[in-house]
């Protein structure tokens, strides 16, 4: 038993082909040697290599910024240290006591209580 | 393609030495980079990683100013300014710059320093601080460096120096609660180990980098009271000063939790020239490093212990001769007269000898002081009031004096008869002041603490410490409440007069004679004076010791140690805002 195509087929493309008339099929005459390969790939690690040197050094950079945000950090918390000291010393007891007003206050002549 | 060579060809040969020099170099690299592989990983890392300690902050000490925490010891970066002479060529502006920022730190005859070209490293000032340093960065000196050093700072001087001790040069605290607490004020340095550049900085490159935090110690804080303890100091400076006396300490603690508000001593120094003191006693707390033989203070807790057992009562009675025989040794009073049939309360208003040998008697068989009234007399002196025992201060060298067993050779009678009005035992001032802040309050024993808490790292946020473990029922509330009246109306009978009218306070004197070359001298006694105050007769709420002594000075407790007692007490009554009652 056998059969015969009664229809020609066509693929959907085939039968689309007009709705997408502005494609084309493209077939390079141009054939690669194994040289030319070789050099492609060559480049290819090349531009990899590149690639990798440039995110390389960029996080590099970011170690210096870094660096340099650290320093500031400790500077400032250098800073904050001493304020921290000078503010302590200021509010000592003997540099109260000596304080003008300090100086001016008087004991009180008389005392009252508010009864709890 | 194919490559056809001949045998012997020209071609061939050199084919041939390629293939042996590539196998030699297949070889060498073979063994430098899997056989010596190890070798030469370590030989990189040392070049290119570097471990970088990160210093851990030490921690600050606070003390109290009422409720709130203030700093009284910092940490503050300060620099060494040091010089290269061989590379210097305008040492005259060099030494005009570093005279005129670094003052006082700047080390003399500069000029002689820089002079000295065959040197590379030559310190040219110290102790400089940060603005100080800018000023010289800023003016470009040529071969001069700066190197950062942590340095504690005291904005308070010489405030409670004996309590917090210093940090010596190896940075290890010393005496007081630096060293005490050196451990946690310590922290734990960090390790930076990384690859880095030229200049030291750290890359984020390689597979061996480590970033361990550094954790900075902790910030504690003290229950001594910076106000109390200012005052307290120059009270006793001014006592000192009045007695003639040249050596001084003072306690002041919280009956009812057992917290150290105070504790001056004099003489005193600057933790901050610590290396310049020339005698190392005054590094010492002598309230809680130097026993001694406290005198009659000690009358108030026999007498607690015969109103505990029920041997005697205020108004009980014995028969004073003003003096007593113990075995083959005669005990006499030091004040003399008082006899006949006289009450116990008189006997500690008098503070008669006789009177608390007769206690003691009477913890026996009313007559000796037996066997069984030493093991009664030891349990509460040693066992429950901790007197000869270490308190577990959170402080450095505390010292465990010496109360004698019974079960001793020298724990007989006599001994214990001296040990009921405060000789023949050696006891730190911090240990009295724990067992009479027992008595007072009610029964409860407090261990005694210098350390409220701690901070977070910038001291904003106070996290109070655990309460230590208290021990109630060590004598009844009903003993208690007794011996307060009686320690009052000791007070009450001679020094009403100096005390704030409303308030209620109780005192007792103790004058103790001292020891020299194991036997007692005539030329020399401590004066002390032990009280507390309040403004009800329920709630004590302070206690105050104060002791004071010099070298063949015979100082007395009522004289020389009760003013100071009074002073500190009087300021007390203000600085807690208590209300004067009946």
């Amino acid at each position: 038993m056998s059969y015969q195509r009664t229809t020609q087929f066509s693929s959907r493309r085939d039968s689309n082909w007009n709705r997408n008339q502005n494609t084309t099929r493209f077939a390079s005459n141009i054939k690669l040697g194994p040289v030319t390969h070789t050099v492609l790939v060559a480049l290819m690690i090349t531009v990899l290599g590149l690639i990798y040197l440039t995110q390389a050094t960029r996080a590099t950079g970011y170690d210096y910024e870094a660096q340099k945000i650290d320093s500031q950090i400790a500077d400032l918390t250098t800073k904050k240290t001493d304020l921290e000291v000078e503010n302590a010393r200021l509010t000592a007891l003997d540099n109260v006591q000596n304080s003008s007003v300090a100086r001016q206050m008087t004991s009180p002549s008389e005392t009252s209580y508010i009864s709890e | 393609m194919q490559l056809d060579l001949k045998k012997g060809s020209r071609s061939y040969q050199l084919a041939i030495l390629i293939v042996i020099i590539m196998a030699v170099f297949v070889v060498r690299l073979f063994y430098l980079q899997v056989i010596k592989h190890g070798y030469y990983v370590g030989l990189a890392n040392n070049e290119q990683l570097k471990q970088l300690v990160i210093p851990a902050k030490r921690g600050e000490i606070y003390a109290m100013d009422g409720t709130s925490p203030v700093p009284v010891v910092l940490n503050e970066t300060v620099y060494t300014v040091f010089a290269d002479p061989k590379v210097i060529t305008t040492s005259k502006e060099i030494i005009d710059t570093i005279q005129r920022v670094a003052g006082g730190n700047a080390r003399p005859n500069l000029e002689g320093l820089l002079a000295k070209k065959e040197s590379r490293y030559q310190i040219l000032a110290t102790k400089v601080t940060r603005k100080q340093a800018e000023l010289m960065k800023n003016a470009n000196l040529k071969g001069i460096g700066f190197q950062e050093e942590s340095q504690r700072v005291y904005p308070e001087g010489q405030l409670a120096a004996q309590t917090l001790g210093f940090v010596n040069s190896e940075g290890k605290g010393q005496y007081g609660i630096e060293e005490a607490l050196n451990d946690r004020l310590t922290g734990q340095d960090g390790l930076l180990q990384s690859v880095t550049d030229v200049s030291n900085v750290p890359l984020t490159i390689g597979n061996n980098n480590i970033n361990k935090p550094a954790k900075n110690g902790d910030n504690v804080v003290m229950t001594v009271d910076r106000n109390i303890q200012a005052y307290s100091e120059k009270a006793l400076a001014a006592g000192l000063a009045r007695t003639k006396a040249t050596n001084g300490s003072v306690m002041v603690m919280d009956p009812q939790s057992g917290k150290v508000l105070a504790m001056a001593n004099l003489p005193t120094y600057s933790p901050a020239e610590f290396n310049k003191v020339q005698d190392a006693a005054a590094f010492n707390n002598s309230t809680i490093t130097a026993p001694y033989e406290p005198g009659s203070d000690v009358k108030t807790l026999t007498m607690a212990v015969g109103l505990d057992k029920g041997v005697v009562g205020p108004n009980s009675t014995y028969n004073n001769t003003d003096s007593i025989k113990v075995e083959d040794r005669t005990i006499s009073n030091a004040t003399k007269g008082q006899t006949g049939n006289i009450t116990f309360q008189h006997a500690l208003n008098y503070s008669l000898n006789t009177g608390f040998v007769t206690v003691a008697e009477r913890l026996g068989d009313g007559s000796n002081i037996t066997l069984q009234a030493r093991n009664t007399m030891y349990d509460y002196f040693h066992n429950k009031f901790g007197l000869g025992e270490k308190t577990g201060i959170e402080l450095a060298n505390e010292a465990k004096g010496t109360v004698i067993s019974p079960t001793d050779e020298d724990g007989g009678a006599v001994r214990y008869s001296n040990m009921a009005f405060g000789q023949g035992l050696d006891v730190t001032m911090v240990q009295v002041c724990t067992a009479f802040s027992t008595i007072i309050n009610g029964g409860t024993q407090y261990k005694p603490t210098v350390l409220a808490g701690t901070t977070n790292d910038d001291g904003s946020v106070f996290t109070p410490a655990p309460a230590k473990p208290a021990q109630s029922g060590v004598i009844s509330p009903d003993a208690s409440n007794t011996i307060r009246i009686m320690v009052h109306d000791a007070r009450s009978a001679f020094y009403a007069s100096s005390d704030r009218k409303g308030y209620y306070i109780g005192g007792k004197t103790g004058t103790s004679q001292t020891l020299e070359n194991g036997k007692y001298v005539d030329d020399q006694t401590v004066g002390t004076y032990l009280g507390y105050g309040g403004d009800s007769q329920a709630t004590p709420k302070y206690v105050i010791m104060v002791q004071v002594s010099g070298k063949h000075m015979n100082l007395a407790g009522n004289t020389d140690a009760m003013p100071i007692f009074t002073d500190i007490s009087n300021w007390m009554i203000d600085y807690m805002k208590l209300q004067p009652k009946g």
